[in-house]
């Protein structure tokens, strides 16, 4: 037993060292350029501090885009965990290794594909001039909007939702579900009180992921709708560019601390959620 | 039977809004109302300026960040098995904290904090280096960006495969059998964890390959930004390249998951 | 409250689970399906607690036609072989799980839970949630839930077999006590003889999806009715024999035969408990290998004409029976099985 203490207390101290090189590399590179974010997002034009680019972003046209971004992740988060776990309910469900298997895969590449391609693919099929859009008479504009982003930003969203669930829908035991069938509970019954509390951890842990891969997402947007979905990430690239008149760097920097202060709140809402739900795991 | 029913229909949706797009763009790059079937538009892609350059500036990018990550992260998750559980919380932390901070805020930080950084050091040594980390052939920044961007996800599936394996036995037992650490970590350790390694270097390699705002905005040319710069206004072209880049991160994931498997 | 299985049949592809099998529970009486994995005890007992559905065949509780009736409609409460509890739920809640499902007032619920939980031993557990809880515990809440109800008929699949060796003779021992009380109608599915002869009324031994036979534990025992019973049913010496009408010739021994024999040369089925050995410097074998289990032990005895017997004898003539004594075999005096003959004598112990 001393032994054995002795020798965690070794481990302690080189456990710290172990971890060093990871602590100074996250300092440099992650806590140098946030903290200069805080410090510019506080700076006021003729010197010192305040709170005034702040309070710029919380004018139009700055707070309608945060206001829509937050919007659309919400959206794609909810739509996305909600589909995302049917989806992958119904593949693991259909006792085909090959389509389990496949599926998986195939989530595996979508989940991780974005960006300028992915708002290519889908110009291509509901874009103005797209496949679909001739095919069925659509009109033009049927992308070019608030839900035609949604849409797109699914189809990465609801593949990461597959595999965020999968593990979770996978140690659903069966038993339990027959258990509460003997005791009189209809399926939807087992759902409400077994099933649904049991992957919550999971389903709350993937809403976050998608939220925030939705509300961080830049390059689809950008390629797709331009100015006319108007979202954060599309205003600070071009306060950041240079778009828009000079000297408004600084609301780049405020509109990244409140989008940093967003992902926070989502994270504070989340963290005890989630910590209630689990609390009966080992 | 309803089991059935909606199942059947989950599934046909789905098939419908995943594949319809996919095949539709890769019908729309090899046929074309006044040409016909033709394979012209992946020829355009191999032949178009600087498409090797960037695609191996890329990969380049991408091992260095695997390998970054995979050093960095490794011997703090062992640690954190091996008798330092306290420094779960803060690992926990510091990979979550990445989450918080998009991209687009994270690269508006980098650039303030390298341009406020020159400004300040120009008359030291330091600015040599800090001029340095930015070169365009291997910019070092965008490798310590990548890697934090990264580093949540290589996290996560490295300590989802630590669980699988107990360490503590497995380093006690080498140990004892006269082992050196280097021995353990290489011939011990890692071969238990060849998938969730092979896991985390595909997540870490599809992120470099598909990441554009913080390499846009820097200015760097790597493969995603070559994609936007070359694809212009032809849309046979850009569309090609869509299907090349899905293409390419399936051959990853294919890949690396097959590597990660053949151990077992 | 009587249960009745008639011709009940059911495949998986093609694999046959359930063959034709046809029996009756009588009101409050446990019995016990044995036999071997894979002979369709866990799809039997589906097919009561409505899981399953036979392919053709009925299962009729109380006299009603059930083979159609969903699973949360039958009066059947089961419990499985482990990790069934609720892990979202406390233990309270777990056993009033089917009391809110039928949205009984929350009083109610507590108190029939505080009820059960107090017949199965774990007055005061009610808070825990179940990974808090030994598998020997956990077993104890998935009976009183099975119990919440006030079923016609428990079902038990299994419920002790990832429990330890200790833990499981105690918690049969009170299933049994509480099964007595209540005089609840009950199916106990396991492939555990010990088990099986230890607890039931009635012991309904399975073989490929069939019945082999069903009687009390002693009967089975002593009057297993196939040599498949015999076998799976304790231990059985398998020796050569030569059948001559009413007898069988065995060691110079002629022995009543019990049932027909399946042709003149045999093997004669013999516990070792029918088995005498006695020091003998004329003997035909030598003690081999003896090993004590306290009240006896097992000696395996290797003849001098091949193959080898097993005999038990009381514990303290272990010393005297020592490996290496030549002795001689003799067998009681009662009626014995014979079967087809195999290659050489050899006893076979079943497996579970
Ligand atoms: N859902 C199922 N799908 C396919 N085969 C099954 C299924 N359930 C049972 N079987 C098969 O039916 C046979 C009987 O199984 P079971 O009733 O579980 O046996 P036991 O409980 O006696 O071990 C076995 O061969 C088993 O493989
Ligand atoms: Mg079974």
């Amino acid at each position: 037993m001393a032994g054995l203490t002795g020798s965690r207390r070794r481990g302690g101290g080189a456990g710290w060292l172990a971890a060093a090189p990871l602590l100074v590399v996250t300092l440099i590179a992650f806590g140098i350029p946030t903290v200069v974010l805080g410090v510019g997002a506080f700076s006021v034009k003729g010197g010192g501090f305040g709170f005034d680019n702040l309070s710029a972003t919380m004018q139009e046209p700055y707070i309608g885009a945060l206001w829509s971004s937050v919007k659309l992740s919400a959206v794609v988060a909810i739509l996305g965990a909600v589909l995302g776990a049917f989806l992958a309910q119904a593949v693991l469900t259909s006792r085909s290794g090959l389509l389990r298997e496949a599926v998986l895969t195939a989530s595996g590449v979508l989940a991780n594909f974005g960006g300028v391609p992915l708002a290519f693919i889908w110009i291509a099929t509901l874009g103005n001039s797209g496949v679909v859009t001739a095919a069925l008479g659509l009109g033009s504009g049927v992308l070019y909007n608030f839900w035609g982003l949604a849409l797109v930003y699914l189809y990465f969203s609801i593949p990461l939702m597959v595999l965020v669930i999968a593990p979770a829908l996978d140690g659903l035991k069966p038993q339990w579900r027959e258990a509460a069938l003997n005791n009189g509970a209809s399926t939807w019954q087992f759902w409400r009180h077994v099933g649904i509390p049991v992957l919550g951890p999971a389903l709350l842990g993937g809403g976050v992921l998608l939220f925030g891969g939705a509300f961080a997402a830049y390059a689809t947007a950008a390629a797709m709708v331009g100015a006319s979905v108007p979202l954060v990430t599309l205003q600070i690239a071009d306060a950041l560019t240079g778009n828009v008149l000079i000297g408004y760097e600084n609301i780049a920097l405020a509109l990244s601390v409140d989008m940093i202060v967003i992902a926070l709140l989502v994270m504070a809402v989340y963290l005890p959620l989630q910590k209630r739900s689990s609390r009966w795991l080992a | 039977m309803a089991g059935v029913t909606w199942r059947r229909l989950t599934l046909g949706v789905a098939a419908v809004y995943f594949l319809v797009p996919l095949a539709i763009a890769v019908w729309f790059t090899v046929y074309n109302e006044s040409l016909g079937f033709s394979l012209g538009a992946y020829g355009r892609i191999v032949s178009a300026p600087g498409f090797g350059e960037s695609l191996l500036k890329s990969l380049l990018l991408g091992a260095a960040v695997i390998v970054l990550v995979l050093l960095l992260a490794l011997p703090a998750l062992l640690a954190v098995r091996l008798g330092a559980p306290g420094l779960r919380p803060v690992l926990e932390t510091i990979t979550t904290l990445p989450l918080i901070v998009p991209p687009i805020t994270y690269v508006v930080g980098i650039a303030n904090a390298l341009r406020g950084g020159t400004d300040a050091l120009a008359a030291t040594p330091f600015w040599q280096t800090l001029i340095s980390i930015q070169d365009e052939d291997f910019p070092v920044v965008l490798v310590l960006a990548y890697v934090m961007l990264a580093l949540p996800f290589a996290y996560r599936s490295l300590d989802t495969g630590l669980r699988a394996v107990d360490v503590r036995t497995l380093v006690e037992a080498a140990r004892n059998l006269g082992a050196s650490w280097p021995y353990v970590l290489f011939r011990v350790i890692l071969p238990n964890l060849r998938s969730a390694v092979a896991g985390a270097s595909f997540l870490s390699l599809a992120l470099v390959m598909g990441e554009y705002t913080i390499a846009a905005l820097m200015g760097y040319r790597t493969f995603p930004v070559w994609i936007v710069t070359v694809s212009g206004s032809d849309g046979q072209l850009s569309v090609a390249l869509s299907v090349l880049s899905l293409g390419l991160i399936w051959l990853l994931l294919l890949t690396l998951s097959g590597a990660g498997r053949k151990s077992k | 409250m009587t249960v009745e299985l008639r011709e009940l049949r059911r495949s998986f592809g093609g694999t046959v689970a359930l063959d034709g099998l046809s029996l009756t529970i009588e009101q409050g009486e446990l019995i016990a399906f044995l036999g071997p994995s894979g002979c369709g005890k866990t799809t039997a007992l589906r097919c009561v607690a409505g899981f399953e559905r036979p392919d053709t065949g009925a299962v009729f509780i109380d006299g009603a036609d059930v083979t159609r009736v969903p699973a949360n409609r039958r009066d059947a409460g089961m419990v499985f072989q482990s990790y069934s509890l609720f892990p979202n739920l406390n233990v309270r809640d777990n056993v009033a799980f089917g009391l809110r499902v039928r949205r009984r007032p929350t009083s109610e619920r507590h108190s029939r839970a505080a009820e059960l939980l107090e017949l199965v031993g774990l007055g005061g557990f009610g808070e825990r949630y179940p990974h808090q809880l030994s598998g020997g515990q956990q077993q104890r809440v998935a009976l009183a839930r099975a119990l919440a109800l006030q079923p016609k008929v428990l079902l038990l699949d299994e419920p002790l077999s990832a429990l330890d060796a200790k833990v499981r003779v105690n918690l049969r021992e009170e299933i049994r006590r509480l099964q007595l009380e209540l005089g609840i109608t009950t199916i106990f599915v396991t492939h555990d003889q010990e088990e099986a002869l230890s607890v039931a009324d009635r012991v309904a031994v399975l073989k490929s999806g069939r019945l082999e036979q069903v009687a009390p534990p002693a009967e089975v025992y002593d009057r297993p009715a196939t040599p498949f019973v015999a076998e799976f049913v304790g231990t059985m010496n398998h020796l050569p024999g030569r059948v001559s009408g009413e007898t069988v010739e065995v060691f110079g021994h002629f022995l009543p035969l019990d049932g027909a024999a399946p042709g003149e040369e045999v093997d004669v089925l013999v516990r070792p408990e029918a088995v005498r050995v006695s020091p003998s410097e004329e003997g035909r074998g030598f003690i081999l290998a003896s090993s004590f289990r306290g009240s006896i032990a097992r000696l395996r005895v290797q003849l001098d004409s091949g193959g080898e017997v097993l005999a038990d004898v009381p514990g303290h003539e272990a010393v005297r029976l020592a490996p290496g004594l030549k002795v001689d075999v003799t067998l009681v005096e009662r009626p014995v099985l014979t079967a087809p003959r195999t290659a050489v004598a050899a006893p076979v112990e079943p497996v579970a």
